[in-house]
């Protein structure tokens, strides 16, 4: 063993903190070194006296003392007392997070069903048609007596053009009869026109 | 301590006396100074009190009061380097001669008593004159006699950067007390 490795393990030694092997290998060039023994010894002596060193006596009133000063600080706040419990940010979090997609989810292509087939209907099938007097032509069945004065007969298939003219279709639901053939046609790869009709659109 | 926690004044006081003697001998052979040794253990007290609601339960209560007394002293030592008024080389004596008084063997030799007490006279100066992180460690193993562990915890710094601050400072004041150690072996 080289000098300088033994001198590093002094202080390890004196703490009795080194292994067996390694006391051993430093024992046996103490033996051999008459310098390093000298050495390990002055400084066995320097912490000897150390731990004979006086120790400091407090004062007989310092209990006193320092109560009478603690008395005129403040505590401050207990930091580790009530800890904020994990699943309020959790939560926060997850419910931030499904906003955030609902709102997104139009711009990045996953639409919602009712979109979807709200988009399918073609711009012109939605367009609602202004109201438009409706002009009552004579039927078969109508009597007509007299050119103005005359009242005129409005035919069901009229009255219920005019009764539809004054809703507002916009909000329509396309009403899909037959999915089957939707999701052949969605296979094909052909886009499915969808079936608008007086029987076929419900309005919520 | 969750006694002291809980705003009991008894438990407090105890605590003061149970750790009072310690918290004196470290700050006062860290700082080499009675008068402010006193009043820096105060201090430290003072600071477990108002701090007391953040002690981790668990943890050992000794290591938290000597981290406490650790900072203060590191702060005094600043603030007197910056200050140039740090050595206090007075007080230093006169707290070595009357606590060798009280301690000396009366049936010893006024020359052995005197060797003794100018060999902790001499002591004392040389570990105030080491720097002030090799200090720190050594009093806390040397002086206080406290493990490795506890002493890591307490500067904050990992188990081998104090052993190796104890080695160097150790090397350091025998290399300072060598003169002495040599004339005292040679008697």
């Amino acid at each position: 063993m080289k000098c300088h490795k033994a001198r590093r393990w002094f202080s390890a030694y004196w703490d009795d903190e080194i292994t067996q092997a390694e006391r051993e290998c430093l024992e046996a060039h103490f033996a051999g070194c008459e310098r390093c023994r000298g050495e390990y010894e002055a400084l066995a002596r320097t912490l000897e006296s150390v731990t004979t060193l006086p120790r400091a006596e407090a004062s007989p009133d310092f209990v006193e003392r320092t109560l009478a000063r603690a008395r005129r600080a403040t505590p401050v706040a207990d930091r580790f007392a009530a800890p904020r419990p994990l699943w309020v940010p959790v939560a926060a979090a997850a419910s931030l997070i499904l906003v955030a997609v609902s709102l997104l989810s139009p711009w990045a292509g996953h639409e919602a069903p009712i979109l979807a087939n709200r988009r399918a209907v073609p711009q012109e099938a939605r367009v609602v048609p202004p109201f438009t007097p409706v002009q009552a032509a004579p039927s078969a069945g109508t009597l007509a007596s007299g050119a103005n004065s005359t009242p005129r007969v409005v035919s069901q298939d009229q009255m219920a053009a005019l009764v539809d003219s004054l809703i507002d279709h916009s909000a329509d639901v396309d009403f899909v009869i037959d999915p089957v053939r939707v999701s052949r046609e969605r296979t094909a790869g052909r886009r499915v026109e969808p079936v608008q009709g007086q029987q076929a659109v419900i309005s919520f | 301590m969750a006694r002291v926690a809980e705003d009991e004044e008894r438990a407090f006081s105890e605590l003061v006396r149970r750790y009072q003697a310690r918290v004196m001998n470290l700050v006062g052979r860290v700082l080499n100074d009675r008068e402010c040794a006193d009043d820096l253990a105060q201090e430290v007290f003072v600071r477990v009190f108002v701090h007391r609601r953040n002690y981790r339960r668990g943890s050992k209560l000794s290591t938290w009061v000597f981290t406490i007394a650790a900072n203060l002293a590191k702060n005094e030592i600043r603030r007197r380097v910056r200050r140039r008024n740090w050595f206090s080389l007075d007080a230093l004596q006169e707290t070595l001669q009357d606590s060798a008084a009280v301690l000396a063997d009366p049936t010893e030799g006024r020359d052995k008593t005197l060797e003794r007490e100018q060999l902790q006279q001499e002591l004392g100066r040389a570990i105030a004159t080491i720097p002030e992180k090799y200090r720190l460690s050594l009093v806390l193993r040397d002086v206080e006699g406290l493990p490795y562990e506890d002493i890591a915890q307490i500067l904050g710094i990992p188990g081998g950067t104090v052993r190796s601050r104890i080695n160097r400072a150790r090397s350091m004041l025998k290399r300072k007390l060598q003169p002495m150690m040599r004339k005292e072996a040679s008697q």
